[in-house]
């Protein structure tokens, strides 16, 4: 197994795509939190000045805006072998296909560590330096470092999902954009109708948003609560992907 | 392999399929277009499921072989990341097999790709990228091999190399080697034997030598003559089966030789004389004839049908 996995990160780190998802990742993360840190206790805004814990832990959980990405990165190190048809000398060597699905989850979790942690490092580094500027730069402290290291796991479980989602749907393009289209379409929508934003902390989310909010919002899971939900659905589509890959032809 | 099947919905792609392929030979698997030969690689090698019967390699099914890639070598189709070198691609599956690293750069050398090893797959030239995918194959140094049209894209000099490289592994290696073919003259020098199939079932099996007394043994003459009248006369006094068309003759159960010479012996003067069937493509053309799945009317049955 240690043998796939490694073979996972030379194709993982023998293209460019892994380059392009940390920099975009970098620009995102930096983006929201300076945006955040910038309107910080701006009335029309409504965020919580700075300085104060409300601010702080929002602040700190911008890395969480790099979801998608990580989803996409594991969406891409799966569907890649369909799109290139490359599934079909990985599944020569491998004829054992659910050891390939489980390589990449595990490839892609241990690989999504760095890329995480980079996150974090930009997040923590804009909210210091700006928050610093406006006058008090949080500390890496208590409740400060539980949002942290949350939404560092929420950004590597989303990579297992994007594995798990790949193996699922195979189909690249398709994959990433129903992946998008449900995360900022769909999901917003059942959470914002009453009727339906019962079942919302349910969803992956509710989940991720149990995980790392630390204010408002609707009636959700505890945060060890939501990251295992997270992890279960990850794992489902993971093992729904590996059945139907055992299954389906390669053509 | 034994009894293959599988369909595509309402299209039978392979039905009852059984042939064996000997070891230390080149054996090549000819089929038209749709005849179904890349379905029966596919099933050979567990890419997909055959709907009945079985394929082995020394009784074994690919998907429980230990160590597929020292088994079995396969070029099914020039499959690589386009932004990935040529080198990185075949480490990706060094790394994937077990295999010391070192080993992407001897197959890379042996198929005359070293070169061009760190540039992007997806800049290579059409030949190339059968190389590259023959490279692949290559890298468990199999004791088979199995090739899926492998000369596609490659240049007259690419197509004799392969010729070389393919006869060099069977006889001088000891490999056994399978290769598909839509074209019988494209592996006419290199294969030993032959398995032909058409609308997913065995038409022949058998070897080279086999195949070509065929061809020898039908023989129609055709004969062009001033005296074709005389001549057809002649022959018909012991037996030969002639027919006469606008004084060309046409001879049936003979050679050009048997029939030049009776000619001569008669002075009987020729303006041509030659044989109707062109060896083994006419052969190969009768065993498959009909049998295409998306067979083009030919450009004669077209202008009648106007």
């Amino acid at each position: 197994m240690i043998r796939l996995v490694r073979s996972e990160w030379t194709k993982l780190f023998t293209t460019r795509v892994w380059l392009g998802l940390l920099l975009g990742g970098c620009v995102m993360v930096g983006g929201f939190a300076a945006l955040l840190t910038g309107f910080a206790g701006n009335a029309e805004s409504g965020l919580p000045p700075v300085g104060t814990p409300e601010f702080e832990q929002v602040a700190l959980a911008q890395a969480t805006n790099a979801t998608v990405l990580f989803l996409i990165l594991g969406i891409i190190g799966m569907t890649q072998e369909y799109r290139h048809r490359t599934a079909t000398p990985t599944f020569l060597t491998v004829p054992r296909r659910w050891k390939v699905v489980v390589a990449k989850l595990i490839a892609y979790s241990v690989a999504a560590v760095p890329f995480a942690l980079v996150m974090l490092a930009v997040n923590v580094l804009v909210v210091t330096v700006y928050a610093g500027a406006r006058g008090a730069a949080p500390s890496l402290t208590g409740d400060n470092l539980e949002v942290l290291a949350t939404s560092g796991l929420a950004l590597v479980i989303y990579a297992l999902i994007g594995v798990g989602i790949g193996a699922l749907l195979r189909n690249q393009v398709g994959a990433i954009v129903g992946g998008l289209v449900y995360l900022f379409v769909v999901e917003p929508v059942i959470r914002s109708i009453p009727a339906t934003s019962g079942a919302y902390k349910w969803m992956p989310g509710g989940g991720l948003e149990a995980m790392t909010a630390t204010f408002q919002g609707p009636d959700l899971l505890g945060a060890w609560e939501g990251g295992l939900l997270l992890v279960g659905y990850g794992l489902l589509a993971a093992l729904l992907g590996t059945l139907l890959a055992v299954r389906r032809d390669v053509v | 392999m034994h009894g293959l099947s599988k369909s595509f919905g309402r299209v039978q792609a392979v039905s009852d399929l059984s042939f064996t392929v000997e070891p230390g030979s080149v054996t090549g698997f000819l089929g038209p277009n749709g005849a179904g030969k890349t379905t029966t690689l596919r099933m050979l090698l567990g890419l997909m499921q055959p709907d009945s019967g079985t394929a082995t390699f020394d009784g074994a099914p690919y998907t429980t072989l230990t160590a597929p890639l020292r088994t079995v070598g396969a070029v099914l189709e020039t499959a690589f990341h386009p932004a990935r070198s040529g080198r990185n691609h075949l480490r990706v599956y060094c790394r994937a097999a077990g295999f010391p690293l070192s080993r992407a750069d001897e197959v890379l050398a042996q198929v005359g790709l070293a070169d061009a090893g760190n540039r992007r797959a997806g800049g290579y030239s059409l030949g190339m990228r059968q190389r590259l995918a023959l490279a692949t194959a290559l890298l468990g140094d199999p004791a088979v091999l199995v090739l899926d049209e492998p000369a596609n894209g490659l240049d007259p000099e690419g197509i004799q190399w392969l010729r070389g490289f393919l006869r060099h592994l069977a006889h001088d290696l000891g490999r056994t080697v399978l290769v598909s073919s839509h074209l019988l003259s494209e592996v006419e020098q290199t294969v030993d034997r032959v398995v032909i199939v058409g609308a997913g079932r065995l038409v022949r099996e058998g070897s080279m030598d086999q195949l070509r007394s065929g061809a020898d043994g039908a023989g129609t003459v055709l004969v062009r003559s001033p005296e074709a009248a005389r001549f057809a006369d002649l022959l018909r006094a012991d037996g030969t089966g002639v027919t006469s068309q606008d004084g060309v003759l046409t001879v049936t159960g003979t050679t050009p030789a048997e029939v030049g010479r009776r000619a001569f012996a008669a002075g009987i003067e020729l303006h041509e004389l030659r044989s109707r069937t062109s060896g083994l493509e006419a052969i190969y053309f009768q065993l498959t004839g009909g049998s295409e799945q998306f067979a083009a009317p030919s450009p004669v049955a077209q202008e009648a049908t106007r």
